[in-house]
């Protein structure tokens, strides 16, 4: 573990008892960011990606179950602090931003009330400092008359200025990490394109560490240094975002890839995935992929690959490469 | 009119009345579509793109009347949809059929497969008894499911099957036109190209002709011939795919393409940052809708509308800036 390490996971693994049975939402999850680092994850719906990022803030539903070799941040066994002080990490030390801020903002209190409540209780500021340190962050974030929207209500704010406000409260107490669960994906392109340039502008700022989710691989392309793909609960690949998008080297990054059109790159015919994402209550034996990969081979079926280093900072969970990264069978 | 032409949209409008106070007095209209005019040929796949709340729902609805136009014209096949009476305008539903973006909530979960697909013979007289049972048999594996299929209820398959099923429900009829409103929107990534491939081959199959709404630009350049951007109830900029995609002109075209993120790390692409949020369609601005967001404003768009002109080759464009042939002033 290097010196700047912010946050080290090793194997956590996270699951649900359902009516229909244990659903494990994240499998043997190892990763770690640095200070001021942007780790995206990529993968479709239910493959772990919000679940990784909750179990790391502790922040599972009461039939959940989180379980780890350790989950270090700055130091700090995050499994081992009891819940008061894990209170005082989040939203101080660590931060999040939700998909829908209308479903994640209280309808009943002033966006300013809500703001200036995380100042309060994390910094002791009293209640005239709060609010000034509350529009503060709300025109650090772009929002206009931010005196008058600190009075307003969520509903009275459209989509993007929600996100935004969203971003100034996990900002207001100037986090180390920030988890941004799928944070564009309810919004229209043009103000999407508003949101990731404020996210990267922030970002630079006060140099915070930021997991970026999103099952969209162009937002991921740009905002991710690294990049790591789930699927089925799992990591499938990480690497550097270069390395990821030009030479990727699972078939599911792969298939991934060559499913979605871009608006950069020709692409004459789309290439589907055939099959669906695994239901998580029966997740196939060996290789979660192996039903829908075109390389399958009888390996795949019976035997769960290793993540293994393909080159240094390149890590992929596929029979196809061993330990020297050359390719069986062909 | 030419022949190949299938739909011609002449100046439609759907305004939905705001009504407010006691006795609910009309107070304002939210001016969902605004005098659109639109021809689509036969055989081409239309792409319709806009955001949230631009009107390319309500137009793709108003088009083929399951609203009610505020005024305007949707001729199909040279016959007007808007003054067919009930009777009539029932007949031809067989015909212009509807694929809808939520495959959870328009499939009703208490039919099983058979019975959703089946329906739509039965209201139109066109199957009974086992050869309706045949023709959904057929339709099914055209459209990927398998015959065992037939006999599950919505709620036993995933959202790309979902999706399949409500194809095969609008392809048993055999229409002409259909349009698609959105209809890979909820799936996941790896799921969308599967339904998108599906459209095509069957497209090629039974010779139909879409209109392929959507918000996502990269798809509608995949799969349409010709493209209209649409933006507050008003088509912006109109033209045949290759032509829009290699020299857009209205300054929100460009915008909305350069907005888009791409997987290309290497893309020197510069972005174009609009400034603010689509404004509300019951208060549009003056002049030109776009001129408060529009990096290039001039006095002009604040008081005239541009119109939607022909700057050469069927590219059309409604902006004052856009000079004949391209290019800006």
């Amino acid at each position: 573990m290097g010196v700047n390490e912010l946050l080290q996971v090793t194997n956590l693994s996270s699951s649900f008892q359902t009516e229909d049975g244990l659903v494990r939402a994240v499998r043997d999850v190892s990763f770690h960011i640095s200070h001021g680092e942007s780790l995206g994850i990529v993968g479709e719906s239910g493959c772990g990606k919000s679940v990784t990022c909750l179990s790391v803030m502790r922040l599972m539903e009461q039939n959940g179950r989180i379980e780890a070799d350790s989950m270090r941040f700055e130091g700090r066994d995050l499994l081992s602090l009891r819940e008061r002080q894990m209170q005082k990490i989040r939203g101080n030390e660590m931060a999040m931003i939700f998909q829908e801020p209308m479903t994640s903002f209280n309808p009943v209190f002033t966006i300013g009330f809500q703001l200036q409540e995380a100042i309060r209780l994390h910094q002791g500021l009293n209640k005239k400092a709060a609010r000034n340190a509350s529009i503060d962050m709300l025109k650090q974030v772009g929002i206009p008359r931010p005196e008058k929207i600190n009075d307003e209500y969520p509903h009275a704010l459209s989509g993007g200025m929600r996100q935004r406000a969203m971003i100034a409260m996990a900002i207001s107490c100037r986090p180390k990490l920030i988890f941004a669960d799928e944070p564009t994906t309810a919004l229209d392109v043009t103000i999407q394109a508003q949101i990731l340039e404020l996210m990267q502008k922030l970002q630079q700022e006060i140099h915070t560490a930021v997991v970026f989710i999103s099952h969209d691989l162009g937002v991921i392309a740009e905002m991710s240094e690294r990049v790591m793909v789930m699927y089925a609960g799992r990591i499938v690949e990480i690497a550097g975002r270069r390395n990821l998008f030009k030479d990727p080297k699972h078939p599911y990054t792969i298939g991934l890839i060559r499913s979605k059109p871009d608006m950069e790159i020709e692409s004459p015919v789309l290439t589907p995935i055939p099959g669906t994402v695994p239901n998580p209550l029966h997740t196939p034996p060996g290789c979660p992929y192996h039903p829908r990969c075109e390389h399958v081979m009888d390996i795949c079926r019976s035997t769960l690959p290793e993540l293994i280093s393909h080159e240094q900072m390149h890590q992929v969970r596929c029979w196809l490469y061993d330990q020297q990264g050359a390719v069986h069978g062909s | 009119m030419e022949a190949d032409v299938m739909f011609q949209l002449k100046n439609i409008q759907k305004f939905f009345p705001i009504r407010t106070g006691l006795f609910s007095r009309v107070t304002a209209h939210v001016r969902a579509v605004d005098k659109v005019s639109l021809t689509i040929r036969r055989g081409e796949t239309m792409g319709l793109v806009g955001e949230s709340g631009c009107g390319k729902s309500t137009l793709g609805r108003t088009m083929l009347h399951l609203l009610s136009p505020t005024s305007g014209e949707s001729l199909y096949k040279n016959r007007d949809v808007f003054s067919l009476s009930t009777q009539e305008l029932r007949k031809l539903r067989r015909e212009l059929q509807f694929i809808f973006q939520d495959p959870y909530s328009s499939l009703n979960p208490r039919l099983n497969v058979s019975e959703i697909v089946g329906e739509a013979l039965s209201v139109h007289g066109l199957a009974h008894g086992r050869e309706r049972d045949e023709r959904v048999k057929e339709i099914l594996s055209v459209c990927g499911l398998a015959p065992q299929h037939a006999k599950r209820y919505p709620h036993e398959f995933s959202g790309g099957q979902r999706q399949r099923i409500g194809i095969a429900r609008t392809l048993v009829l055999n229409p002409e036109f259909v349009v698609a409103d959105e209809p890979i929107a909820s799936l996941d990534v790896s799921i969308q190209a599967q339904i998108v491939n599906l459209m095509e081959e069957l497209k090629d199959q039974f010779g139909l002709t879409y209109l392929f709404i959507s918000h996502d630009l990269s798809m509608v350049k995949y799969i349409s011939d010709h493209v209209a951007v649409m933006y507050l109830g008003k088509i912006a900029e109109l033209s045949s795919t290759a032509a829009l995609y290699k020299d857009p002109q209205h300054p929100y075209t460009i915008a909305l393409m350069s907005a888009i993120p791409s997987i290309d790390v290497d893309a020197q692409k510069k972005r174009i940052v609009l400034q603010g949020d689509v404004p509300s369609p019951s208060h549009p601005p003056s002049g030109c809708y776009f001129h408060p967001r529009c990096p290039y404003t001039m006095e002009r768009c604040r008081i005239e509308e541009p119109k939607l002109r022909d700057i050469g080759g069927g590219h059309l464009a409604a902006c004052h800036l856009v000079q004949q042939g391209g290019g800006r002033l």
